[in-house]
């Protein structure tokens, strides 16, 4: 058992778009350090991915956890005899990689086992709750996250020290802390993964926030799609009234407060705050006009503070470390880190977090490698169907609150997804808006009528039916619909449509006049055909079509019968000769 | 169980803190590990250590943010460097126990690192 080595070197070839030579530099170094294997000094391992990209031959030397980029072959036997025979540094190849994430609200996840409160205790668990109960008054934790800068993590943006603030100032005999874990947005996922991986963080912030606003019973609104992060609370709560962190009198200092379960059906609009309260009390899950807000008049008409579970999750860690610390990260309005679900066309999809302030570009080629196929990016998508896209030529630009905002985009909750030239944007807004349609409730005109409207007239579009007044239309009922709606998901449901407009109005004009998609996504816009000079009749089109449109044989030639086509792109996909076209 | 104060709350985490965890093994458990296979792989490295009798403990762990590498394993031996590894199926799972567990040598093309402060 154990480690007889030495010494261990990683070697990753970080180029993309090449071939990979991990393997061939691999050996190089095999044959060059031959006597310190041999002697059982050394061990070399072919890593898969070092976080590092673009940097040619990467290697890394353990234990003095060194890295080297762009090695040559010729450079080898000198990375030997100062770094593995010796304990030297071969400076003119150093490398230091850079670490742009931050981990703040995903510190434990991955880390410790989501069952046991021990070991979150041994992370420095409940720390933050001790601190407040030894001695801290409601005004001082308030202004504790005043210093912090917070602000909510949901999507509004709005500083958590207000909403608890608003609640704390009004007297009721009781008030209510509610942890909205209704994630509904397309692609992200953060939620799920913080209350599975860490659930007692979030438990914790909930006990702070109770007893900041004077409040003694909390609800998690969980929705039903998440048994595994539901299973896991469940369990959390219950270890956390066994050991006094939750119930009467928590750690012997007079203050109570009880924690519930409650799980949302399924409905998108349910994350809106006013409708997830009228679903809490099991009424149907329907919004209602603000003001009255419900940090004034909420849950069962008392004061409630609803928080999003990344929000929470940052309140134990603040009041550990002091809102100064925090506030020190990030930019000027907006303070801390923010966790990311970066998807679609991207490499390293997954959970990120990173100080606010990142830019886009870091985002994604440098955590998430780049994208994939090395395709050219297009635009990345933020805030799921309430945000916008931005496009390629604004990738520069810091992410926080307000300059999303500015960009016509929103933080959201956090879904990134990361889009190609493959991608139509017409295709893209089309299906944000069709989410929103379907998540609609119905009960307000703008929403229920507008939403429906404007989706006719995109799948007119993409049919090849566009008519030139049909941008002025979308324009006109995106304006009623942002402005008439009676909450956040009527108004921003047009904030897809109105974004890539603004950015690809090229794109949408392709549509509609040439009757063309210069992606090839919408497929009534498209056609196959076979150019009959490059073809070498090798008959993989005729064999691969599923609905056998392709007609003829070895000796005369393939054609496809348009009639009969429905344009799966698979005959373009399997012609090795360039000889299938789309047009 | 004793119900905590503030006092007994300090006492046990510092105890919990001085615990010297020794050898381990990290499984990957939230649902886009287990949507990748990372049940099978804990039950196969559970009942593998059980039959060999290695000293090493098991344990469950959230998303560590990879998710295109699912499922994800960590391994942390005395003396060697903390390795995760990403994409692991039974076969790797397999390797990995005769490797690196009882052997120490790294197994290749399945190593991941995350860059994180």
């Amino acid at each position: 058992m154990g480690n007889m080595y030495k010494k261990i070197v990683f070697i990753k070839d970080t180029n993309a778009g090449k071939a990979d030579l991990t393997r061939h530099y691999a050996s190089l170094f095999a044959k060059y350090a031959k006597p310190f294997i041999e002697d059982m000094q050394l061990y070399v391992v072919r890593a898969a991915d070092l976080g590092i990209y673009g940097k040619g031959m990467v290697v890394k030397i353990w234990p003095q956890n060194i890295y080297y980029a762009s090695v040559k072959e010729e450079d080898i036997p000198e990375i030997i005899e100062a770094s593995v025979k010796n304990e030297g540094v071969v400076d003119r190849l150093l490398y230091r990689p850079s670490d742009k994430q931050m981990r703040i609200v995903l510190r434990n996840c991955g880390v410790i086992d989501p069952e046991s409160i021990d070991e979150y205790i041994a992370k420095d668990g409940y720390g933050g709750l001790e601190r407040v109960l030894s001695g801290m008054s409601a005004e001082d934790v308030i202004e504790e996250i005043k210093k912090s800068g917070l602000r909510g993590r949901g999507g509004g943006g709005f500083p958590t020290w207000m909403k608890w603030n608003f609640a704390r100032s009004v007297s009721s005999d009781e008030k209510y802390i509610i942890c909205n874990a209704d994630e509904g947005d397309p692609g992200a996922y953060m939620d799920r993964s913080v209350l599975e991986g860490d659930p007692h963080s979030v438990i914790e912030g909930m006990i702070i926030a109770g007893y900041a606003v004077g409040a003694s019973k909390g609800f998690f609104y969980i929705r039903a799609e998440y048994p595994l992060a539901i299973e896991r609370v469940k369990q959390a709560i219950d270890q956390a009234y066994e050991y006094g962190l939750l119930g009467e009198n928590i750690l012997g200092t007079g203050f109570s407060f009880d924690i519930e379960i409650r799980l949302g059906a399924g409905a998108f609009v349910c994350g809106e705050e006013t409708a997830l309260i009228a679903s809490i009390e099991g009424k149907r899950g329907t919004p209602r006009p603000r003001p009255p807000y419900p940090s004034v008049k909420g849950l069962w008409d008392r004061p409630t503070v609803i928080n999003n579970v990344e929000t929470l999750a940052n309140v134990p860690f603040i009041l550990l470390k002091g809102g100064d610390w925090f506030a020190s990260i990030g930019t000027e309005n907006s303070k801390g880190t923010k966790v990311f679900a970066l998807t679609g066309k991207v490499k390293n999809s997954g959970l990120i977090e990173v100080p606010m302030g990142t830019t886009l570009r870091e985002i994604v080629f440098d955590i998430g490698g780049g994208v994939i196929g090395d395709k050219k990016i297009k635009a990345v998508q933020t805030g799921g169907p309430s945000g916008g896209v931005i496009p390629e030529h604004l990738l520069d630009t810091p992410v926080d609150y307000e300059n999303l905002q500015r960009l016509g985009s929103i933080m959201g909750s956090g879904g990134m997804i990361v889009m190609s030239e493959d991608d139509c944007m017409v295709d893209i807004s089309k299906f944000y808006l069709k989410f929103c349609v379907d998540e609609s409730c119905g009960k307000c005109a703008p929403c229920r009528i507008g939403g429906y409207q404007m989706l006719n007239i995109l799948n007119k579009i993409t049919n090849g039916e566009g008519e030139e007044r049909d941008l002025e239309n979308i324009s006109l009922i995106a304006r009623a619909m942002q402005r008439a709606s009676l909450c956040g998901l009527g108004q921003t449901a047009p904030n897809p449509v109105v974004s890539t407009m603004k950015f690809f109005e090229e794109e949408y004009r392709q549509h509609i006049f040439d009757k063309k998609c210069p992606s090839g996504k919408c497929k009534r816009l498209i056609h196959y055909e076979i150019v009959q000079e490059k073809c070498v009749r090798c008959g993989m089109c005729y064999i691969n079509c599923p609905v056998e449109a392709i007609t003829g044989s070895k000796a005369k030639g393939f054609v496809i019968h348009q009639d009969l086509c429905i344009k799966c792109g698979k005959c373009y996909e399997v012609c090795k000769f360039g000889a299938v076209i789309l047009k | 169980m004793v119900k905590l104060d503030l006092e007994r709350l300090k006492g046990l985490r510092a105890e919990l803190k001085d615990k010297n965890k020794g050898d381990y093994i990290k499984v990957g458990m939230s649902t886009c590990g287990i949507a990748a296979g990372a049940d099978k792989v804990y039950e196969l490295f559970k009942e593998e250590i059980e039959k060999r009798g290695l000293p090493i403990s098991l344990e469950k762990c959230g998303c560590l943010g990879m998710c295109f590498a699912e499922p994800l394993v960590e391994v942390g031996m005395a003396g060697a460097p903390v390795v995760i590894y990403g994409r692991v199926n039974t076969s790797v799972a397999h390797r990995i126990i005769d490797e690196h567990l009882c052997c120490g040598r790294i197994v290749s093309d399945h190593v991941y690192e995350l860059r994180r402060s």
